[in-house]
């Protein structure tokens, strides 16, 4: 027995949030919003890298700042490895450059969730448009 | 080649150092744009070059604007609150 319409309809959406979520800009490409994708991916991941680069791996830090972390992570789940190394303690990072570092790769965080509800809004808006047609 | 592969790596394992002088607020100005272009390529309806870049522009202008109002006006309650209240205060009846 197939699936309905609207089971179909909800692995749709949770398909293209996933894949907004592993790569950056992943749900609009598979949407074929090609130009929208390479934009979201490039900025988002630019932004990730130079918090990464200004505060170094420790600024994702699942052990003592899990607040910065829950954004962090919604750049990718890949960002969960970075976070199993700097877990460790051997990267420290204090004052200016942690600050920097945190605020960067949390944006780029918060950033990619708001692409991430997009792409999810724009598939369902799309099945609705082809399930009327 | 791999020893530029290490030491691009390398280089994301130690923090870099950033004072506490005015030209660090520079480092706003690329979050802000990141901000806005984000935010312009989920809300254009299409992305097109020439509009796509305008509409970010404005965006990218408009929060620096917002951020430099509120940058004065709590520079002027700071002036007042640590300057000004306390020539007032000791000047009054109390």
């Amino acid at each position: 027995m197939g699936l309905s319409w609207k089971d179909n309809h909800a692995l749709f959406l949770i398909t293209i949030g996933a894949l907004a979520w592993l790569v950056p800009g992943g749900g609009h490409l598979a949407l074929n919003e090609r130009r929208r994708g390479i934009i979201i991916l490039v900025t988002v991941l630019l932004t990730f890298l130079i918090g990464l680069y200004v505060g170094s791996i420790g600024v994702v830090d699942p052990v003592h700042a899990k607040p910065w972390y829950a954004a962090q992570v919604m750049n990718s789940p890949a960002v969960a490895l970075v976070g199993r190394v700097s877990a460790s303690g051997d990267y420290p990072v204090y004052a200016r450059a942690n600050e920097m570092g945190q605020i960067y790769t949390s944006i780029a965080g918060l950033l990619n969730l708001l692409c991430i509800v997009n792409a999810i809004y724009l598939a369902h808006v799309r099945s609705e448009q082809e399930a009327q047609a | 080649m791999i020893l530029s592969v290490m030491t691009i790596l390398g280089s994301f394992t130690t923090p870099m150092r950033i004072g506490t002088n005015p030209a660090s607020m520079l480092w706003l100005l690329p979050l802000v744009a990141a901000i806005a272009i984000v935010y312009k390529a989920t809300k254009v309806h299409k992305v097109q070059p020439w509009p796509f870049a305008k509409e970010t522009a404005l965006l990218f202008g408009s929060i620096i604007l917002f951020i430099v109002v509120a940058a004065l006006i709590l520079h002027g309650v700071a002036w007042i609150v640590t300057g000004q209240l306390s020539v007032l205060l000791d000047g009054s009846a109390f």
